[in-house]
């Protein structure tokens, strides 16, 4: 069978990359499409523990259904602001969007 | 046997999908790459006989989210026929810098660690009724909580999102 560590390994590349993608990306979609690939990791490391370490309570499967929950506002939520960024300055670079006010 | 090969090709096409999010030229295309991206986290969550979370996986994600996404995507496009934007930043480097230290910390860290219990057994069966016993007994408050939270969050999307002179 596959043992836990194939997950865990497979849940830290993910992570990694997504943390990539949030640190150099530009555009704010791709961002949160990076922030999504590590909410990803994080479930998938939650479901692994849960699965293999604590089959009676299930806590992280749990866990892992609140994460999607709140993704999915978060996801609705930031777009939002990105398609409010837009239309005030036609652009959805992060890097130009750098002061609070305007 | 057959259990290991499908593991592995299902890992190698998260892990390639999610290089595609990340690397890939087109937001279009980072966006399928999402999708099939995604799927695969799902597709993984059979593998831990959680079918109800891989169900959600597939219907919230693979369904809501990505479309939400490309909506976005759609909306925010500059004129067609100019010069592609420059995707990546100049602060690439130190992203990568970060990525790798951290991929290999983790990495350590999950292989060093000596977990408690039978790691290396099949993983027992969670059933829909399990979860659905322990999430309305003992995780009651979260749940309505977190309806509450999608409800605030989705009005606010709405107030964000619409247009000023409808206000």
């Amino acid at each position: 069978m596959i043992p836990l560590e194939n997950y865990l390994v497979l849940s830290g590349i993910l992570f990694s990359l997504g943390v990539y993608g949030v640190l150099s990306r530009r555009n704010a979609v791709l961002v949160l499409m990076s922030v999504e690939l590590m909410l990803n990791a994080v479930s998938i490391n939650f479901i692994a523990f849960s699965a293999y370490l604590d089959v009676t309570q299930i806590t992280g499967v749990i866990f892992a259904i609140f994460v999607v929950a709140v993704a999915a506002a978060e996801i609705g939520l930031a777009l939002a602001i990105v398609l409010r960024i837009f239309r005030n300055r036609s652009s959805i670079n992060i890097d130009e969007a750098a002061e609070l006010k305007w | 046997m057959i259990t290991e090969i499908l593991w592995w090709f299902f890992a190698i096409a998260i892990v390639g999908t999610a290089a595609g999010v990340v690397f890939s030229r087109s937001v279009v295309h980072a966006a399928i790459f999402l999708i099939l991206s995604l799927a695969g986290v799902g597709g993984l969550y059979i593998f831990l006989t959680v079918e109800f979370v891989a169900l959600v996986q597939f219907l919230i994600y693979g369904g809501a989210v990505t479309v939400l996404i490309l909506l976005a995507l759609m909306m925010t496009r500059l004129d067609a026929t100019g010069a592609p934007d420059k995707l990546t930043g100049p602060q690439a480097p130190f992203g990568a810098l970060v990525g790798i230290t951290l991929l290999l910390t983790l990495v350590g860290v999950s292989l060093a660690t000596a977990w408690p219990g039978d790691v290396d057994d099949l993983p027992t069966n969670i059933t829909i009724e399990q979860i659905g016993d322990v999430m309305f007994t003992s995780y009651g408050a979260p749940f309505i909580i977190a309806s509450a939270l999608l409800l605030v969050a989705f009005i606010g999307a709405i107030v964000f999102a619409k247009q000023e002179d409808e206000v």
